[in-house]
């Protein structure tokens, strides 16, 4: 194939030109990936706030992309989202307050456990990693209960949509279905439902030092910095410095309650009914013998997993010579003589 | 080689530079405030000594920290925007009345001063009040009670910003709900039936 | 596209029109209900005070909104202010499938016997036009049953002396009282009032399918996060459209009543969701569109039959228009009475709603519903700061002790008070908008000055410290409309005095009715969506028998 002269000056134009781009857009790529953030995400004003404070965090030392990704992370479909951004941006609509979307809630999650693996697996473990499938599709549960909007304030908080659009039908007559046959697989209670990362904290460099460790052993909290709710209807989690102690009704007194973080976290969801009255509802709270202790006492934060809590307090075998280690001590069992929950002196003497 | 190799790094990043800039560019001319919506930076000052005397400070956070300015600045130019005329004339009236009353700025008038400065303004007495300042050249600084409905006006948003919920930019970290002791977010379980 | 011809058209799936659509649908006939709003979920505006259906300060958060509707407002000097939806004086019906009954309080009232011929009892009262309706409180009894059992309601009547006759309890249980209430009822005992628990429209136990009350705090102004409040829009409505007789069309708006040569209704014209205007044609018409824009339509079909809008010839629709002029007391108690138990309201006393020495009327007294943050701001007693330091401890010292009892008076009807079409002003579909005018009758002085004063007595008795009383009529008061409005387009025998037949039908026209508050004659002291949704029974009853006859309706 024979070229003329101008052709060929054409092409060339055009390949110095495509390399003059690539060369731009590649360089811009890589500015991007590594300047500071302030320099970078944070120039769009509309995330100015969660830069800002992510700056103060605990991850710090991590760059935006570590734990979001790049624009070329996720494809194609990240490309059109940040350029949305940028047309959005300019066309004035109100992009003020950018969130990221569920998926990129749990893609983010991919990110979590590079560093957390173990209580990533530890989580993965427990109740905490259900499932869509296992909480929205559970026909014992939804021929006994309708589904409605306020289960997604614990289950699925970062769903955006209303219940119709997850489950169908939304009635007592099954069978059920989700609306997207994807999100079967997804989890429900992904790490921010209850972790903020953009939060204050130890860096890791902190942590490191040795002075932390003989400072940690008086001052570290009992919770990890940023343990918080996920609140669906603000969209932003609540820390657990901010939550107030629950004030816990039996009969007409009031009852202890751990003022530990953990255990004001768990009652967002693990609740007592509006008035707050002991054992009714979702409460777990423990009274009777257990009063006052925190759920983190008993329970391992990521798995949940209790079972060999009894023993680090009680001899293996208890004064009533049963093996601690064997009881029924379920919640869910609703015969079980020995509720942990709420188990009291009476109940045996 | 090395001389070369270095400029050569320094020749990429200089690129890299100047294309990211120049994709910022466009933020940098549109001369965008990231702190402010519709308030002058002027306005906010004001605005901010206004609602901290509608919620005050005391052992609990006041409607400045808060962000009640915040909260008003963006309503203005979303679901409130029909009133940013009555908030531009407002505040630069009530600033215009505070320097013909006092020869000052409002903000830099002591505590005290603000608060009898601001029940004349909700009392709306400023009905004869003429100035020779600013636009005004000689007439009435306010119309007709105008100052009275302007007060009203930004009290009850002050108000909305502190205790409405902190989504709409306000009641930072749900300070009116803990200063209140109302559980938020609402701590209830559903109806157990399984 | 053409639409299809149908048997009936119902504008507007609110109570009334909810409830009609299901008589009709369920009988066979083919439904096409118009709402101007879409579905509505809590999750729109979840726990968002400032932005719910009760306080408005940033929208409706149900509709309608700000951008597309106007209303205009005739202040008691003359002057004429022009209105948003989420402004106060608007009185605004929430623009959604179910319309009030997604985000309403929800208490579910009979009238009492009285309340259906106030005119025998109380005489004529001059400068009013209080009169009796056509039909009795028996005529509907058998409607507010059939209302309480489709719809829902928990109560129990047998405790409140001065209930009205009825056949069959409620369908649910009562709901137990929290703090404030179980306070004031063993006061009102000491007192010698009668006190019983309010009837609601809300599930005490699992019903009609749906999940029990869970007691929230943001119940009314908001959807219900469980789907525990009984609204038309879960339980008629759905109940229609599974017939597959009736076809809901959301976000369509309904400007004219069509009239064709000969002067029959032949259907209606509205606009689609993408504003596009189209025409439905039906055998029926069922006007339901709340008290004010039922009369705003009927008054926008102008033809040359109807040259001052249909069922107008004497001038009477749009007149008479009533809300209640709440009125009540408000008490500090020396300790927490806030037990965060929503929705709050649940003891009532029937005492002071008739047969009281020189009170046209009265009305049911009722703990008020919880008082949200910033609803709380502007409680204070009289002469107390609005702002300042004093202010902000007043706020957290007392938002949990600040008790309010409060009950819906009933307004006395007034010629004067009264919606008519706006000549200038245009919504966004290029709709005259609604223009309100006239004042509530100063006889309504005496009546709330009364009511507030029983109030008042019993937050004393219950304890409160400090009590002071509201919502006293004390000079011209504009109408007030609202959520309650009513009377627009009464009922009665006489075409020359009323604009509808006691089966709801306009006067002079065989196939146009009305189903909702319009009908009402008198607006009873109690919150009347009951009674709409009875009367909607009442009246789907009696087109679809005589459809089953063969009348055509012709």
């Amino acid at each position: 194939m024979n070229l003329s002269d101008k052709q060929k000056k054409i092409i060339g134009e055009l390949f110095f030109a495509f390399l003059v781009t690539i060369i731009i857009l590649g360089s811009f790529f890589g500015y991007w990936n590594s300047a500071p953030a302030d320099q970078t995400c944070a120039s769009c004003h509309e995330i100015v706030g969660s830069v800002h404070t992510f700056a103060n965090s605990a991850h710090q030392e991590l760059s935006c992309k570590e734990c979001h990704g790049t624009a070329l992370s996720n494809g194609l479909h990240s490309m059109k989202e940040k350029s949305m951004m940028v047309v959005n941006h300019f066309r004035g609509a109100n992009t003020e307050d950018i969130r990221m979307n569920e998926y990129q809630v749990l893609e983010v999650m991919n990110n979590c456990k590079r560093c957390h693996g173990s209580e990533y697996a530890k989580w993965e473990s427990g109740g905490h990693s259900a499932t869509y499938e296992r909480i929205f599709l559970d026909s014992v549960h939804n021929s006994k209960e309708q589904l409605n909007y306020d289960c997604l304030r614990c289950h699925g908080m970062f769903f955006e949509g209303t219940i119709e659009e997850l489950v169908k039908p939304v009635s007592m007559d099954g069978p059920w279905k989700l609306t997207d046959k994807k999100r079967s697989e997804m989890h429900t209670i992904p790490c921010m439902a209850c972790h903020m990362i953009h939060t204050d904290g130890y860096t890791m460099s902190e942590l490191l030092t040795e002075d932390h460790y003989s400072d940690s052993a008086r001052f570290f909290p009992t919770h990890s910095p940023g343990l918080s709710f996920y609140d669906r209807a603000e969209k932003a989690n609540y820390p657990v410095e901010l939550m107030s102690t629950i004030k816990l009704y039996g009969a007409d007194t009031l009852l202890t309650v751990s003022s530990d973080g953990v255990t004001r976290n768990c009652v967002q969801c693990h609740s007592p009914n509006a008035w707050h009255e002991a054992g009714t509802s979702d409460d777990r709270i423990p009274r009777g013998v257990h009063k006052g202790l925190s759920c983190a006492a008993c329970h391992e934060p990521h798995s949940n997993y209790e079972r060999n809590s009894c023993a680090t307090c009680h001899p293996a075998i208890s004064n009533c010579n049963l093996d601690v280690t064997q009881m029924n001590t379920t919640y869910a069992d609703k015969n079980s003589p020995n509720n942990i929950h709420f188990v009291s002196c009476t109940d045996c003497h | 080689m090395n001389s070369t190799f270095i400029s050569r790094r320094k020749f990429i990043k200089l690129v890299a530079l100047s294309s990211g800039s120049l994709l910022l560019l466009p933020r940098c001319s549109n001369s965008f405030n990231p702190a402010w919506r519709f308030f002058t930076a002027e306005e906010a000052s004001l605005v901010d000594a206004i609602v901290e005397q509608i919620i005050p400070t005391d052992e609990w956070m006041g409607a400045k920290d808060a962000g009640v300015t915040n909260f008003i600045d963006k309503q203005l130019v979303t679901h409130l925007s029909r009133f940013q005329n009555k908030y531009r004339e407002g505040l630069y009236s009530l600033a215009i009345t505070c320097q013909e009353l006092y020869h000052k700025k409002f903000h830099e008038l002591p505590w005290d001063d603000q608060t009898e400065f601001l029940k004349k303004i909700e009392n709306g007495s400023h009905n004869e009040l003429t100035s020779i300042h600013g636009r005004y050249e000689g007439g009435r600084i306010w119309n007709g009670g105008d100052d009275r409905s302007f007060f009203r006006l930004i009290r009850d948003h002050t108000m909305a910003g502190f205790y409405g919920s902190p989504r709409h930019g306000g009641n930072r970290k749900y300070v009116s709900y803990r200063m209140i002791g109302l559980n938020y977010p609402v701590i209830q379980g559903r109806n157990k039936h399984v | 596209m053409k639409n299809k011809h149908v048997n009936a058209v119902i504008v507007g799936a609110g109570a009334g029109g909810g409830v009609v659509a299901k008589e009709l649908s369920v009988a066979g006939l083919s439904v096409v209900l118009f709402e101007r709003g879409g579905w509505a979920t809590y999750d729109d505006h979840d726990h968002d005070e400032i932005f719910s259906q009760r306080t408005t300060l940033l929208g409706n958060a149900y509709g309608p909104d700000n951008e597309r509707h106007r209303r205009v407002r005739v202040l008691p000097n003359g002057e004429e202010v022009v209105l948003l939806p989420s402004e106060g004086g608007y009185a605004n019906n929430a623009a959604c499938v179910g319309s009030g009954t997604v985000s309403y309080g929800a208490m579910g009232w009979r009238f009492m016997p009285e309340d259906f011929k106030m005119k025998s009892v109380y005489g004529t009262v001059e400068g009013s036009t209080l009169d009796d309706w056509p039909i009795t409180y028996e005529d509907l009894e058998p409607y507010y049953e059939k209302a309480e059992w489709e719809i829902g309601v928990a109560g129990d009547d047998s405790q409140n002396p001065f209930s009205p006759p009825r056949k069959k309890p409620q369908p649910m249980p009562p709901f137990e009282h929290n703090k404030e209430a179980q306070i004031l009822e063993s006061a009102a005992r000491r007192l010698g009032y009668h006190p019983f628990p309010i009837p609601m429209l809300r599930n005490s136990i699992p019903y009609g399918g749906r999940p029990q009350c869970y007691r929230i705090r943001t119940c009314v102004g908001f959807a219900c996060p469980v789907n525990a409040k009984c609204g038309t829009h879960n339980t008629v409505i759905p109940v229609a459209l599974n017939t597959k007789n009736c076809e809901l069309r959301t976000h369509s708006v309904v400007n004219e009543i069509l009239v064709d040569d000969s002067g029959n209704i032949t259907g209606v014209s509205y606009f689609d969701d993408r504003k596009k205007r189209q025409i439905q044609t039906a055998d029926i018409v069922i006007v339901s569109a709340s008290a004010t824009e039922t009369a705003r339509l009927l008054l926008n079909s102008k033809s040359t039959f109807f040259p001052n809008g249909i069922g107008n010839e004497n001038d009477w629709v749009g007149r008479n228009l009533q809300g209640h002029a709440y009125c009540g007391a408000y008490g500090i108690f020396d300790e927490d009475i806030y037990d965060d138990r929503g929705p709050g309201a649940s003891v009532a006393v029937c005492d002071f709603n008739h047969h009281n020495p020189g009170i046209i009327g009265g009305g049911v007294l009722c703990n008020e519903f919880l008082r949200l943050p910033y609803l709380f701001t502007g409680i204070r007693p009289p002469n107390s700061p609005s702002w300042g330091a004093e202010h902000k401890k007043f706020q957290r010292t007392n938002f949990k002790r600040v008790g309010q009892v409060i009950g819906p008076y009933q307004e006395i009807p007034m010629f004067e008070a009264r919606i008519d079409v706006d000549p200038r002003i245009k919504d966004y579909w290029g709709i005259p908008v609604g223009r309100l005018s006239g004042n509530l009758s100063m006889k309504d002085a005496e009546g709330t000055e009364f009511m507030a004063g029983m109030a008042e007595r019993w937050l004393i008795e219950a304890g409160a410290s400090s009590v002071w009383k509201t919502g006293i009529v004390r000079g011209p008061r504009p109408v007030s409309g609202g959520q309650h409005q009513a009377g627009t387009c009464r009922m009665g025998n006489d075409p020359k005095t009323s604009v509808c037949d006691r089966y709801g039908r306009v006067h002079g026209t065989p196939n146009l009715f009305v189903a909702d508050g319009s009908l009402h004659v008198t607006n009873g002291g109690f919150n009347p969506v009951l009674t709409i949704m009875a009367l909607g029974f009442w009246i789907g009853e009696y087109i679809t028998s005589e459809w089953r006859k063969g009348n055509r309706f012709k």
